[in-house]
């Protein structure tokens, strides 16, 4: 009894199992050809310019030693259109957005980091007693602020004396 | 395997082969050259791997007028025919300015003096994070006013003429516009953006709704040189892979290699920016075009281009993809001078200051329009 009733079940399996083969088969064969995606339909023309080029060379006989030159065109030609497409390609509103938001994505997630590193080695220097790069900036920018003092104390002196100059005397 | 050496075997074997396939004897020459051009591309290759020689960049004579903090002004040695000084300024941060004074017979500086022009270069120097709070307007009111005065007492003239170069330009017409009391007798801009609205890739990248200025000012605190690099080399994603194509190409050229080693040292060289000269830069220059536009302030005076009188000339680059050739002409429309010119010439943005190009094309012309105002 629990042969037939397993053999039955077997028997369905195989039926369902069947009749699926074949209606993905009738699916398939049915279902309208698709062409593949062709990654080089846009580098075609220059490609099969560049092709026939090398055959047109290879074809000559013997082979002359301008092929270096036409190896050199082909190149050039091939990285100006490359160029033009990036050109194109960063030259959009959504590059310039993507470029953007990467670059303020990458500041958020500096900015916090930085601020412990510097802190952590002003700390180290600290205790080190030995001075930090913003001490030896403001020490450098206090020279500078000197620098521009002088400067302007120079330029009065130099307006009056050249007002003393066109005096009468 | 010696040069006399090698041309033999090349010689042997063309000869060889020409017996063999009957090959016209003027393919034979031609393959006895491309292989000698070979041989010679292979030495320079090995020369260049394993033992760079320095270029000597920057040769022409000159002596330092003044310093102030980075910056220095040089004078350069010439027979000085023409009685107005040329104080020359170029681009603040970004590449360092011996591309002006590359090599000898390919120099715009040598050109200049060679021509008898009492010639003036401001370097503006590498700052450091000291000089973060350097702004624009601080080049305009208190470094460039400062430097023409030097340039005047040095010469003994009464007048100069200023030229602008990239960056310079629209920084030396700022102070040209807001200093009437400093007499500058005839204006040049080469390759310096006027109008920010035509500015090309850079302007829509720097675009306010894209590039948080301030953000990247607070978290850097100055452009380091990298990110320059970067930038630009984004810009033109395929220059290295062509320029080393070219390289290959004219491997074979001693005098090729030389300039190439000099170019590529100085294209290899960025210059960090301060800190806030590049948030002011982006933001009045870039973001709000207000140069252009008539509404930037300086030193507590308005900027307005209308208030350069004197003789302009404005020269462009047809492939220039940094300051694009409408960005640059715009200073025509912009100044109140009678008398101004605009010359478009082939090229792209460096072509106009290095290279073969711009001394055929560009260096004459900018000569030979100051010499007749000079």
């Amino acid at each position: 009894m629990a042969d037939t009733t397993a053999n039955q079940l077997f028997d369905i399996w195989k039926k369902q199992l069947e009749e699926g083969t074949q209606a993905w088969t009738r699916l398939v064969i049915q279902a309208p050809p698709t062409a593949p995606p062709d990654p080089f339909s846009f580098w075609r023309p220059v490609l099969d310019e560049g092709l026939q080029a090398w055959a047109k060379l290879f074809a000559q006989s013997p082979v002359s030693p301008d092929l270096h030159g036409q190896w050199k065109q082909f190149l050039d030609q091939w990285i100006e259109a490359w160029s033009k497409v990036l050109g194109q390609a960063m030259g959009t509103e959504e590059f310039a957005k993507l470029m953007g938001q990467s670059l303020d994505q990458i500041l958020v997630s500096q900015a916090p980091l930085k601020k412990v590193a510097d802190q952590g080695i002003e700390q180290a220097l600290q205790s080190l007693n030995l001075p930090s790069r913003s001490q030896l900036t403001a020490v450098a920018k206090q020279i500078v602020e000197l620098e521009d003092r002088l400067e302007r104390i120079e330029d009065t002196i130099g307006a009056v004396l050249r007002r003393l100059d066109k005096e009468p005397r | 395997m010696g040069q006399e050496r090698f041309a033999d075997v090349v010689e042997r074997f063309t000869n060889a082969y020409g017996v063999v396939s009957g090959v016209a004897p003027e393919v034979l020459t031609q393959w006895q050259e491309e292989l000698d051009k070979l041989q010679r591309r292979l030495t320079n290759l090995h020369r260049l791997v394993t033992n760079p020689p320095e270029p000597k960049v920057g040769q022409t004579p000159r002596e330092e007028i003044y310093k102030k903090n980075k910056s220095r002004l040089y004078r350069y040695a010439s027979s000085r025919r023409y009685k107005t000084p040329l104080l020359f300024v170029p681009n603040l941060g970004i590449s360092r300015p011996y591309i002006f004074d590359l090599l000898p017979n390919g120099s715009f500086i040598e050109h200049m003096t060679r021509e008898g022009f009492d010639f003036y270069l401001l370097d503006w120097g590498v700052f450091g994070p000291e000089d973060n709070d350097l702004t624009v307007e601080d080049c305009v009111t208190r470094i460039l006013p400062r430097m023409a005065r030097k340039v005047l007492e040095s010469s003994g003239a009464t007048e100069l003429n200023v030229l602008g170069y990239c960056m310079g330009a629209p920084i030396s017409a700022c102070f040209v516009a807001t200093h009437p009391d400093i007499p500058v007798k005839n204006y040049i801009d080469m390759a310096g953006p006027i109008d920010f609205s035509k500015v090309g890739l850079f302007g829509l990248w720097l675009k306010k709704d894209y590039f948080n200025v301030d953000r990247f000012v607070d978290t850097l605190g100055s452009v380091p040189a990298d990110m320059v690099k970067a930038g630009f080399k984004l810009i033109k994603p395929t220059m290295d892979l062509s320029t080393s194509l070219n390289l290959w190409w004219n491997l074979w050229n001693d005098q090729y290699v030389e300039g190439f080693q000099a170019l590529s040292k100085w294209a290899n060289e960025y210059v960090a920016f301060p800190g806030e000269f590049f948030r002011q830069w982006v933001r009045d220059f870039y973001q709000e075009n207000k140069l252009y536009r008539g509404e930037l302030v300086m030193g507590g005076r308005p900027v307005r281009l209308q208030n350069i009188t004197c003789p302009v000339f404005v020269v462009g680059a047809k492939e220039d993809y940094i300051a694009p050739p409408d960005c640059v002409r715009a200073l025509l429309d912009a100044v109140a001078s009678r008398e101004k010119e605009y010359v478009e010439l082939p090229g792209g943005h460096i072509s106009l200051i290095a290279g073969r190009g711009a001394a055929r094309h560009c260096w004459p012309k900018v000569s030979d329009w100051l010499a007749s105002r000079s």
